[in-house]
């Protein structure tokens, strides 16, 4: 029987060399360091000042990582289908005005709690969806590529935000608030609720075959249609979850403020996709992984708290977040036996 | 019902133009079973827009497709390979940052069982296994590891993408330049897997700059020049030179 190898199996791994190997993928993987990093950042940050550690600051710190993973989760997805999607933190901005005048309605008519929450993120996981079918439109119609169509949906959202609300928030709900405050030990429910979200997500990127098209169709576009996968459909789907989970985000934002604020998104497309690009994620699309997305969101959130923590102005925010951006994206060209063959 | 006087897969009075350009007109080509047929031409001269209308990527402007003597309206990939169709296009076959075995099976994935599977999820370890099963059926060995394609040869990924090609085959092979990025010993090695494959009663379509390889493995040959058969004769009517001759036209045809 021919075989077309260039060379044979490489022989069984010898006890010799083995722990070499061991060491040498721990220090090829990014999301070593990623832990690294973050272990680093805590002590540090704690050392300023110990409330780092504190119950309340870490419920006030998974707060902020809910409003922004949801956002990295669906970024994710649209990076490794080699895309992107700007529009996200105008989506959230969007979704959140709109199902506040609901939300306000219902309040004001004494509906129950619950009954206004769950028609809220009905709302806005629609109007989220929604905006990602439009960006799929603007791709699969309008032929635009999807920074474009994208950057164009972020600026309508962010308009159209500002109109329907005139830049105030809208809506004051107490009892949404208290739900957002509402936490087990250190864990806010809304943070435990997004969370089960991170976790089905991870699950169907890398263990579906929803994920699988989504790396295939990254990774070689005309591979994936000439293997039978209907790529524009695919796509489409990719941004209406990147809209929907955007979407979603609004409704965790309206609990947090206890309103829906038109620019409550503002500027986090850009910290979602350095979440993306933090965690080891390929921008050229095909390959990366969800757990890298979420260090990289952990870390960005806690450099934020952290800064805060220790009396810096959050001026400087921008620039902690540009630095991790540039310290992990050397990261990865630098760290060992990481070069990809072309 | 196939008999050796029925074409198995035929393409008739074929034209396809990109705007204004004329990339093949009246292009008529018939495949038997059990038979390997060259396609050659120079640069230009429509095989890969020719392999393209076959494999079901392009609509044909005008002309007839019929597999077994059905006329068939191939609406995208998918459909030929669900009639049995498999290709192996020039260069850009595999998705790279996959390994070999989601490589093999893209497209057909196998699902968990239950529920799981229901719900979306894959049966990864089975297919790896599977893959790498399927592909020395087929006289292909890769070595056993989950590494992505990215982390092959050229010749290795060649390998898997004909592999992947013959495995999954019921009646046609269509190998875009498959001994391309190889070396000699492993260029020898693919087309004994295409002589295995005809074996077995599959038609092959085999595109190649190659030549001598194109003299050594086909049965017949259709040259190609500027979108147009001028040539279509048995393998065994050309020698290195007239193939060569025929091709560039400095050797008149009828």
């Amino acid at each position: 029987m021919p075989s077309v190898t260039e060379n044979p199996a490489p022989p069984a791994t010898s006890q010799a060399d083995r722990p070499a190997r061991w060491l040498r993928s721990i220090l090829s993987n990014q999301q070593f360091f990623l832990i690294v990093a973050l272990i680093i950042l805590i002590a540090y940050f704690t050392s300023r000042d110990s409330v780092f550690l504190s119950s309340s600051e870490i419920a006030v710190l998974l707060t902020n990582f809910a409003s922004l993973i949801l956002l990295a989760v669906g970024e994710t997805f649209v990076i490794v289908s080699g895309g992107i999607d700007l529009s996200v933190g105008a989506t959230c901005g969007v979704a959140g005005v709109v199902a506040a005048f609901a939300m306000r309605g219902m309040v004001n008519g004494h509906d129950s709690e619950a009954l206004v929450l769950l028609v809220g993120t009905l709302i806005c996981a629609a109007i989220g969806a929604g905006v990602g079918l439009l960006n799929a439109a603007l791709m699969n119609w309008a032929r635009l590529v999807p920074f474009v169509a994208t950057l164009a949906t972020l600026g309508a959202g962010t308009g159209v935000a500002l109109v329907l609300s005139n830049g105030v928030p809208i809506g004051s709900d107490s009892s949404a608030l208290a739900a957002g405050a509402a936490h087990i030990g250190p864990f806010p429910y809304i943070f435990l609720v997004v969370m089960a979200i991170v976790v089905i997500a991870w699950l169907y990127l890398h263990l579906s075959g929803y994920g699988r098209y989504t790396f295939a169709v990254g990774s070689n576009p005309f591979a994936a249609r000439a293997a039978g996968i209907n790529v524009r459909r695919h796509l489409t789907s990719v941004y209406v979850l990147s809209g929907l989970l955007a979407g979603l985000t609004g409704m965790v934002f309206y609990i947090r403020l206890g309103s829906g604020a038109p620019s409550s998104g503002d500027g986090f497309e850009l910290i979602a996709i350095a979440s993306v690009v933090i965690g080891g994620v390929s921008l050229f699309g095909g390959s990366g992984r969800l757990t890298g997305t979420i260090l990289g969101a952990l870390i960005l959130t806690v450099v934020t708290s952290g800064l805060l923590i220790s009396n810096v102005s959050p001026n400087w925010n921008q620039v902690a977040v540009a630095i991790c951006i540039a310290a992990a994206a050397s990261l990865q060209v630098l760290r060992p036996a990481s070069r990809r063959q072309s | 019902m196939t008999t050796a006087s029925q074409p198995l897969y035929e393409a008739r009075h074929i034209d396809k133009s990109y705007g204004s350009v004329v990339a093949l007109a009246d292009v008529s080509v018939a495949l038997y079973p059990g038979e390997v047929l060259g396609l050659v031409g120079d640069n230009g001269a429509g095989k890969s827009t020719l392999v393209k209308v076959l494999s079901g990527v392009y609509n044909p402007d005008a002309g007839d497709l019929l597999l077994d003597g059905t006329e068939r309206h191939w609406k995208s990939p998918h459909d030929t390979i669900e009639a049995g169709v498999e290709t192996l296009y020039q260069d850009s076959g595999l998705a790279s940052d996959l390994t070999i075995g989601s490589n093999v099976f893209l497209g057909r994935e196998r699902h968990k069982p239950g529920l799981l599977g229901k719900l979306g999820f894959l049966a990864q370890k089975e297919m790896e296994r599977e893959a790498l099963a399927d592909l020395e059926r087929v006289g292909i060995t890769v070595p056993p590891s989950k590494r992505t394609v990215a982390q092959l040869s050229g010749g290795q990924r060649q390998a898997v993408a004909i592999g992947r090609a013959i495995a999954w085959a019921r009646k046609v092979i269509i190998l875009d330049e498959p001994t391309n990025h190889l070396g000699a010993r492993q260029a020898i090695e693919v087309l004994s897997v295409i002589k295995a494959a005809k074996d077995k009663g599959l038609g092959v379509i085999f595109i190649s700059h190659t030549l001598p390889h194109v003299l050594q493995v086909t049965d017949r040959v259709v040259v190609l020049r500027l979108g147009k058969v001028v040539r279509d004769a048995p393998t065994s009517d050309f020698d290195a030179e007239s193939l060569l001759g025929t091709i560039t036209g400095l050797i008149e045809t009828p």
